[in-house]
């Protein structure tokens, strides 16, 4: 007898469960991410100057500790974030070689002020210790990479 | 959720196929064997900025945002999802966005300096959906890592376009027959904040410049373009790696030999035409420059790490694929590791350079874990590769066919 009370219980939760997430049109597959907002629309009290600052990325400065701690990360911090925050340093992950020619390409193309040969080995030796080539598969141990 | 009335539509059908979703977190990162996507555990900082969705911040400083793929999903990609990607920093908002003057020198018969107003008035306004790609679009697929900023497939997207055609306005200034290719500049200031040199400058062969959907456009979506996307007047230069379409454009120099711009030369916006050993150095006499970029197909729904209710047999997936300048042809989908292919249905495309939708329904045989992988082909027979080919220092071309991972709970 009891099944029969606690069967249409059951009917009833499941089935406004799924009306529930049938609704819930955002939710009706997981995501990684938050489902997307349309972002808000900006306060219509908008001032007569012209604001400088007005449809920009958000300011953004990157502190010393964004950085892992090692020999040559003050040399490098600052060498680097002149022009660039330190996550595209961190997203990336190359020999020593490579870094070695990501310095003459900012050197050569970039315009980067010039660095002193001990300074350059310093970051270098900072950049390949830390960002090294992260990725495994076939192309990481190529038997003709030197 | 913000959908147009077909995707509301198409979304509730798929429900009904796919019975009932339940919220998921993400899947575990799947390790060597998957070379697509590989979230960090975390997953990526979000972009917080008025005007934009909260896409995948990959790098602040300059600022550069990718278009997650389920975020991808619309016909038309509007503004606030298109992804950002600046090499300098960005100028200040013209207050007389009228009056901003573009130049048209070099090897033309009579240069121009024209205001974006008397330009807009003058010649023939034209709107187009076209595509805009970022030229590294891809990059983390490579092994081992190449330099530059990591995108998955998010550099990419399709809004509709208004603007004179840069052919009408090459044509008013008079090309010479000593024309071969254009240079152009636009006014965002260096990283360093300089001025008074470019930040980058692209340019195009004279053939690509005069091709009807190459434009100056000055609207996005049917709005000005906001500053973030080159307010007021930037190039879309459709197919070929978005560096070519100048944002903030100031000017257009028509050049009696290939340009040789910051951007131009050494490994940048180039792949090998001999082939190069993955992680090496390379040599940059062995580069061409890119151009058209390569098939590329992405799915769009459901999104990566869905897990899918008991019971779930059926999956209406969804999809994206463009393939530079050439039309897609076909998209093969499958939940096997390629072992069986099934045809996708491809829609055309709303014009030449826009993308095309993809959508197939699969059947899932049983409970448990699939990666559901998309491949196009194109109108010019290239397809997908399994991993990204072709590997080269900057990372340039990498069109690995697209994987998502989905699981059937028990």
């Amino acid at each position: 007898m009891s099944q029969l009370t606690v069967t249409p219980v059951v009917v009833i939760t499941l089935a406004a469960t799924f009306l529930l997430l049938a609704l819930d049109r955002s939710g009706e597959l997981g995501r990684r991410q938050p489902p997307y907002a349309p972002p808000a629309k900006p306060a219509a009290t908008a001032p007569a100057a012209v604001d400088s600052e007005k449809g920009k990325p958000p300011p953004h400065n990157d502190t010393i500790e964004d950085l892992p701690d090692g020999k040559g990360r003050e040399i490098t911090f600052y060498t680097c974030t002149a022009c660039h925050g330190v996550a595209l340093i961190k997203a990336q992950g190359l020999t020593r070689d490579l870094w070695d020619s990501t310095i003459d390409l900012m050197l050569e193309k970039h315009r980067m002020p010039p660095v002193k040969a001990a300074e350059r080995a310093e970051i270098l030796d900072y950049l390949s210790e830390q960002f090294p080539p992260r990725r495994r598969g076939r192309g990481a141990d190529n038997p003709f990479l030197k | 959720m913000k959908s147009s009335g077909t995707n509301a539509t198409s979304r509730r059908s798929v429900l009904m196929g796919v019975g009932i979703a339940t919220i998921a977190a993400a899947l575990p990162p799947a390790g060597e064997a998957l070379a697509q996507g590989a979230p960090a555990a975390k997953g990526p900082k979000l972009l917080e900025m008025d005007g934009k969705a909260k896409l995948a911040v990959l790098g602040d400083k300059p600022l550069v945002a990718e278009t997650q793929a389920e975020l991808m999903d619309d016909d038309v990609t509007p503004t606030d999802k298109l992804f950002v990607r600046n090499n300098g920093q960005v100028p200040e908002l013209t207050s007389d966005p009228k009056a901003w003057k573009i130049k048209v020198d070099g090897e033309v018969n009579t240069p121009l300096e024209i205001t974006l107003g008397d330009l807009a008035s003058r010649f023939p306004n034209v709107t187009y959906q076209l595509m805009l790609e970022c030229g590294g679009n891809g990059r983390s697929f490579f092994t081992p890592e190449a330099r530059g900023n990591q995108w998955t497939n998010g550099g990419a997207g399709c809004p509709q376009w208004t603007g004179v055609r840069l052919a009408d306005v090459l044509k008013a200034a008079g090309l010479k027959s000593s024309a071969v290719y254009t240079g152009h500049y636009g006014t965002d200031p260096t990283l360093a904040g300089e001025t008074n040199k470019p930040t980058i400058s692209r340019g195009m062969p004279i053939a690509k410049a005069m091709e009807e959907h190459t434009l100056i456009a000055f609207k996005i979506n049917g709005k000005d373009l906001p500053l973030i996307h080159g307010a007021p007047v930037r190039l879309v230069v459709p197919g070929w790696a978005g560096s070519l379409s100048t944002k903030w454009l100031s000017r257009i120099s028509v050049r009696d030999k290939e340009h040789d711009g910051p951007g131009m030369g050494g490994f940048s916006y180039r792949t090998p035409r001999k082939p190069i050993v993955p992680g090496s150095k390379g040599d940059d006499k062995d580069m061409a420059i890119l151009e058209s970029m390569p098939v590329r197909s992405v799915i769009t729904f459901p999104a990566d790490g869905t897990k899918l209710a008991a019971g779930t047999r059926k999956l209406d997936l969804r999809g994206q694929a463009w393939a530079g300048d050439w039309d897609i042809k076909t998209v093969d989908v499958s939940i096997d590791y390629g072992v069986t292919w099934k045809s996708a249905k491809v829609n055309p495309p709303a014009n030449k350079f826009a993308w095309q939708r993809f959508t197939a329904a699969i059947d899932l045989p049983s409970a448990g874990y699939y990666e559901v992988w998309a491949k196009a082909t194109d109108s010019k027979g290239m397809t997908q590769p399994f991993a990204a080919a072709n590997w080269n220092p900057q990372g340039y071309g990498a069109n690995p066919l697209n994987r998502i991972r989905v699981l059937v709970e028990s």
